[in-house]
C-alpha cells in the first residue's frame, strides 16, 4: 500500500503539495517513486521562473522513461532542491522528504481546491 | 491478451506486467537496475517465450534459410546458430532473427514476437522448389533465455551438464529428466549465457528450479537495457521496414559473395541513407525520438533507442543519421526538452559484455 500523509494535499498526476506562508512545496508521491521505479534524473526548472497550474514544471526520469512533473498551482518558483540532481535515488528512499520545487502562490484557493489525501488514495489502487 | 506459460509465475513474484507485441509480459520484478546487475555479475533468467519458432526440415532445409537470410547459413558448422536479418527482394528488413542448424535437414528459426505473422507470411510464400517442411511450432515452444556469468555453473546444477564446453552460438538438442529441450549459447545482454526452448511444462519446472536456486527473475526493461548497453539492435528501433541492414550497421551480415539469396541484387548496388551511432550524455537521458543535431544545430537524425545504463550510469542512445549529413568531426548532439546537450560518440559498443 501507498503511503499518504494526511497532512498533504494532492493532484491526480501524483504530486503532493504543502502551504506554508504563501508558498507550495511540491513534491511527488509514494505511489508515484514506486510506479516509476529506480529514479536517475531529474530536470527542475530555474529560481524566478513564473509557472502556471497543471502546466509541465520538470522531469522526473527511471532508467526506462521519463515522465512530465505538473504544477499543482500558478506562482514564481522561489527555491529548488538542488540535492535531488546529485541524488535522485532520494525520491525512491523518502518521497515526501525529498521536495522539488518551493512555489510562492498567486492564489491561496487553487492549493484549497487540490485532493485531500482521502481523495486521492482511489487514484492509487493498481 | 496472450500468456506465456509462465504467466502465473509472473503473478505470483508481484511482476510489474505490462502489453509487448500481444503477449502480457513481464516488465520487471525486483527493479531494473538490481536485474541488470544480475546478468552483468551473476545470472539472470527472461521469460522469452513470446517468441516465434519456426522448424525446417528436410534435404533442403538448409539451402532454403541460407536462401531467405542475407548472413551465411549454408557454411555453419550443424550444431551452430547464426545471426541474420530477414529481407525482402529490395533489401528492406522485414525482422532479424537466429537459426539454429541443429541437424543437416533440421533448422530452427527464432523470430521476433511482433513480427512473427509477417515473417511467417513471408518465409512461407518463399518454399516453391525447395524440397523442406516448414512448420510454426511458436504456440507450442517456452523460451527462456539464462544469461549472466555464473549460467554454466547453475545449468549445471540442474543437470544439464552439456554446456560445459559448448562454444558460443552452439545450439543442439539435449534431454531433460525424459523432456526434450533445444539449449543455444546465445542471448541479447552481451553476457554469457543460454537459450532453452521446451515445451511448456518442463520449461516451467526449469523456471522454477533456477528461481529455488537464487536466480534472479528479469523483466523485460532490464533486458532492454542489457541490450542497448552492448549495441544490439532491437526490430522496430534500429530496424524497420523502411531501411536495409546497411542502413543500420549490419553489413557484417551480409554476406554478397554467398550464390544467391533474397536481396543480393538490391543490396549490391544500395547506397545507404543512414548511419547508426552509438551516442552518450554526461548530463541527461536521450529517449527514442529525440532529435539528434549537429555542431551547427541542424537536425540528422533521430534516437532509435535510449536509457540511462546501470553499467556506466549515463545517458546512453542509439540513433539512425543521415549518411550525408554525418558530420566529420563526430560532434553530435541531442535534444532534450528544452536544452540541447553535446553528445560524446562511441565506435564501439558501451560496454563489451563477458559472452564466450
Amino acid at each position: 500500500m501507498a503511503n499518504i500523509p494526511s497532512n498533504l494535499k494532492y493532484t491526480k498526476e501524483h504530486e503532493w503539495a504543502a502551504l506554508n506562508d504563501g508558498v507550495v512545496t511540491v513534491g511527488i508521491t509514494d505511489f508515484a517513486q514506486s510506479s516509476l521505479g529506480d529514479i536517475v534524473f531529474v530536470e527542475l526548472p530555474s529560481i524566478g521562473e513564473e509557472i502556471s497550474k497543471d502546466s509541465t514544471f520538470g522531469v522526473v526520469e527511471s532508467i526506462k522513461s521519463a515522465s512530465d512533473l505538473y504544477s499543482p498551482v500558478t506562482g514564481e518558483v522561489v527555491e529548488i532542491n538542488e540535492a535531488l540532481t546529485d541524488s535522485p535515488d532520494m525520491l525512491n528512499n523518502s518521497p515526501y522528504d525529498s521536495w522539488m520545487v518551493k512555489i510562492k502562490i498567486t492564489d491561496t484557493s487553487e492549493f484549497e481546491n487540490l485532493l485531500s489525501d482521502q481523495d486521492y488514495a482511489p487514484l492509487c489502487e493498481e | 491478451m496472450y500468456k506465456t506459460s509462465l504467466h502465473d509465475e509472473h503473478l505470483a513474484l508481484g511482476a510489474k506486467m505490462a502489453e509487448f507485441a500481444g503477449f502480457d509480459m513481464p516488465i520487471q520484478y525486483s527493479g531494473v537496475k538490481n536485474e541488470v546487475l544480475a546478468v552483468r555479475n551473476n545470472v539472470g533468467v527472461f521469460d522469452v517465450s513470446h517468441m516465434g519458432e519456426f522448424f525446417v526440415t528436410g534435404n533442403d532445409a538448409v539451402k532454403f534459410v541460407d536462401y531467405i537470410m542475407t548472413n551465411d547459413f549454408a557454411n555453419a558448422e550443424i550444431g551452430k546458430a547464426v545471426y541474420s536479418p530477414l529481407c525482402r527482394d529490395d533489401g528492406t528488413v522485414i525482422d532479424d532473427l537466429i537459426a539454429y542448424k541443429l541437424e543437416a535437414e533440421k533448422v530452427l528459426i527464432c523470430v521476433n514476437a511482433s513480427n512473427i505473422e509477417k515473417d511467417w507470411k513471408w518465409i512461407s510464400a518463399k518454399t516453391n522448389g525447395f524440397s523442406i517442411e516448414l512448420e510454426n511450432h511458436s504456440d507450442d515452444y517456452s523460451l527462456i533465455a539464462v544469461q549472466g556469468p555464473k549460467t554454466e555453473e547453475i545449468l549445471t546444477k540442474l543437470g544439464l551438464t552439456s554446456v560445459t564446453g559448448a562454444s558460443y552460438y552452439s545450439a543442439y538438442e539435449d534431454k531433460l529428466n525424459g523432456h526434450n529441450l533445444i539449449l543455444a549459447r546465445t542471448g541479447y545482454t552481451g553476457e554469457d549465457g543460454f537459450e532453452i526452448f521446451g515445451g511448456h511444462d518442463s520449461i516451467k519446472t526449469i523456471w522454477k528450479t533456477l528461481l529455488d536456486l537464487g536466480v534472479t527473475p528479469c523483466g523485460l526493461a532490464s533486458r532492454d537495457v542489457l541490450r542497448l548497453e552492448v549495441c544490439y539492435p532491437l526490430y522496430g528501433h534500429e530496424l524497420n521496414d523502411e531501411i536495409t541492414p546497411l542502413d543500420a550497421a549490419l553489413k557484417w551480415t551480409t554476406k554478397m559473395n554467398k550464390e544467391s539469396f533474397i536481396a543480393k541484387e538490391a543490396l549490391a548496388s544500395y547506397e545507404p541513407r543512414f548511419q547508426l551511432v552509438k551516442l552518450s550524455l554526461d548530463k541527461g537521458i536521450p529517449r527514442e525520438g529525440y532529435e539528434v543535431l549537429d555542431s551547427e544545430n541542424n537536425i540528422i537524425g533521430k534516437v532509435t533507442s535510449g536509457t540511462m545504463s546501470v553499467v556506466l550510469e549515463k545517458g546512453i542512445c542509439l540513433a539512425l543519421v543521415e549518411k550525408s549529413k554525418v558530420p566529420q568531426n563526430k560532434s553530435f548532439r541531442i535534444q532534450i526538452r528544452k536544452n540541447i546537450i553535446e553528445a560524446n560518440f562511441h565506435t564501439k559498443p558501451f560496454i563489451s559484455g563477458g559472452h564466450k
